[in-house]
């Protein structure tokens, strides 16, 4: 059977310290401005504030990259095919067939997605990502790739290898004995947005 | 020869505007789409705003002058020739704001012939529309012979009427299909999209007619003027039948992902659109237009379809902008811009609504190509519509002398 690839996150475990988008940008060269991979408040006003009126209070948090979708709304919408699904169930990006149209985050229900507006600026002023990660630049859509330069090679992404209170996990989806398989259907894994019909291939466990 | 210098003048303000156009978008392609508004939130802008505007435009032209064909109706082919110059120009300026638009430039449109991928709507939208293109320069083209030749012109006419429509459902379905934004994603995108490019264009069509039997020498009938004015009202209705039925349909459910839209364009930021449209384009325009006493009067008819007009430009732009404003996953801080200036604050880089207000290089290249289009609106115009007596005299000189040639 072919693979299906996904990552569950355990909200119960996640303490909103955005170890896993630092990581994210640090791994694949992702210049200011924009984050593949972001963590949000959930309820709150600003980052990490509780939702709620004291003493009813509740803190948690939603980290949020690329759901890759197995009905993926972005891949329908591509023009030029330069996004895809490829063979083992991830949503991947062709930059030098991207003519930089936007219609694919028109189509993203989740703002996964994030543009090259002007030329990348780095702070500091290096390629920082790994040596695989291709460099992208202007006018091109980037967005989480499941660190497809590690995942290829056998290695977990890194958001769920540096996530310090280990909630993330990562794996195939088609094989009923793998972790994510496990957690998704013992400990009733969630979709995001699950009405929209995409079916995500990140679940998230509350 | 007074009327020559007020050409010219014209011709070269409009030459002036088009070229400050392409000069911005000559900065926009060595810069990037980071010099316009455009964020990682509100990802499309005025650029997709000015072209579903100019796509329904060119509606009006094509529309008129094709069902003077099929559905032989004589007095619209009078109009036939100023309408089909119309719709074409419009539907080329609609081309090139999706080029202008483009974060690759125009670079590496190649991809969209060598990679098509034929489950996007806007691949069938670049189909459509050259096809569409293509067919509005052959009716011209046939249209300013001698004499037209009246069996492609009916065969034309008749492929030419089903595509005008799909070309305004494909261009709705580019927004209709898509689930991910609650505003778009309803049925009834595509029949509004035909009637407001249906009304939009008759008024287009309207005011350029009237302008130019004003500061022109074309001749055109009052009887006409009242009848279109007849066609452009009803459209009106229909249109506002319809936004109405969609409206009433989000509000009614109370549907969470319905609602944030509803609010925000009956009391938020893209509230003065939505209501310059109700108010604007439809109140005002269908209580003149209603009595046909108001039909047969030349300047109520050009302040109405100036307010339809304007109306359904304000349509377009709560219709894009209104669904991109709030993510459907919603916290703090929200999403990136995608936007980053040297020494700011990281957190200059979230939003958690999103904000846009085009730029000046925006307005000026949307100007620019605005001037464009009516620079080449005027050029064919005169060459086709208005020097077309003389150049019948000249022709007919013309066969004298080769006929006097062949008799001796």
């Amino acid at each position: 059977m072919t693979k299906k690839l996904g990552i569950v996150i355990d909200l119960k475990r996640c303490t909103g310290c955005t170890t896993c988008a630092n990581a994210c940008k640090m791994q694949n060269n992702v210049p200011m401005g924009m984050l593949w991979n972001r963590v949000l408040t959930e309820g709150g006003e600003e980052y990490d504030t509780s939702a709620g009126v004291y003493p009813n209070l509740q803190k948690s948090f939603l980290p949020i990259a690329c759901q890759h979708c197995e009905n993926a709304a972005c891949v329908k919408a591509c023009p030029v095919g330069a996004t895809y699904k490829d063979e083992v169930g991830r949503v991947l990006i062709d930059y030098d067939r991207c003519i930089g149209c936007r219609y694919c985050m028109a189509a993203c229900p989740f703002n996964a997605r994030t543009f090259n507006w002007k030329a990348p600026v780095r702070e500091p002023g290096f390629n920082y990502g790994d040596k695989d990660v291709p460099v992208r630049k202007v006018g091109v859509m980037e967005k989480c790739s499941m660190c497809k330069e590690r995942t290829d090679k056998g290695l977990e992404p890194m958001c769920v290898k540096c996530c310090p209170a280990r909630a993330r996990k990562f794996g195939d989806l088609n094989d009923p004995e793998s972790e994510v398989s496990y957690l998704v259907r013992e400990k009733n894994g969630q979709q995001l947005l699950a009405e929209k019909g995409t079916k995500p291939q990140v679940y998230y466990l509350r | 020869m007074n009327n020559m210098i007020k050409y010219n003048t014209w011709i070269a303000i409009l030459g002036f505007l088009t070229l400050m156009g392409l000069g911005a978008w000559v900065y926009q392609l060595v810069n990037g789409l980071g010099v316009t508004a455009m964020n990682n939130v509100v990802s499309w802008g005025l650029y997709i705003i000015m072209f579903m505007f100019l796509v329904g435009l060119s509606a009006g032209g094509l529309i008129v002058s094709s069902s003077a064909t099929v559905f032989d109706i004589p007095a619209y082919k009078v109009v036939a020739k100023p309408a089909i110059i119309l719709s074409t120009v419009c539907i080329t300026v609609a081309g090139v704001f999706i080029m202008v638009d483009l974060g690759g430039g125009v670079f590496r449109v190649y991809n969209l012939l060598i990679h098509p991928q034929f489950k996007s709507p806007l691949m069938w939208d670049v189909v459509v529309i050259n096809s569409y293109m293509i067919i509005n320069i052959a009716y011209l083209y046939y249209m300013t012979r001698e004499d037209p030749p009246q069996k492609i012109m009916k065969t034309l006419s008749r492929i030419a009427l089903p595509i005008a429509i799909l070309v305004h459902s494909v261009t709705a379905w580019i927004f209709g299909l898509q689930i991910a934004r609650a505003g778009w994603h309803s049925a009834l995108m595509a029949p509004l999209f035909v009637a407001s490019a249906l009304d939009s264009g008759l008024a287009l069509l309207l005011m350029t007619l009237l302008l130019m039997k004003k500061f022109t020498d074309y001749k055109i009938e009052n009887k006409l003027i009242t009848s279109l004015a007849g066609l452009m009202v009803t459209c009106c209705i229909v249109d506002a039948y319809f936004v109405f039925s969609e409206m009433i349909t989000m509000y009614y459910p109370g549907e969470e992902a319905d609602m944030i839209i509803f609010k925000e364009m009956i009391s938020g930021s893209t509230a003065p659109f939505f209501w310059g449209e109700v108010i604007l384009g439809f109140f005002i325009p269908i209580g003149i237009l209603l009595f046909g006493k108001n039909r047969e009067k030349s300047n109520l008819v050009f302040l109405s379809s100036a307010l339809i007009f304007i109306g359904v430009l304000c349509k377009r732009i709560w219709l894009l902008l209104t669904s991109f404003i709030h993510p459907n996953v919603e916290g703090a801080p929200g999403v990136t811009t995608g936007h980053f200036s040297q020494g700011t604050y990281p957190i200059h880089m979230w939003a958690i609504k999103g904000t846009y207000f085009p730029t000046m290089i925006e307005f000026i290249i949307v100007i620019g190509m605005l001037a464009m289009g009516t620079l080449i609106f005027s050029i064919l115009a005169r060459n086709i519509l208005l020097s077309s007596p003389q150049k019948k005299m000249i022709s007919q000189e013309t066969r004298h002398e080769v006929g006097v040639e062949v008799n001796s």
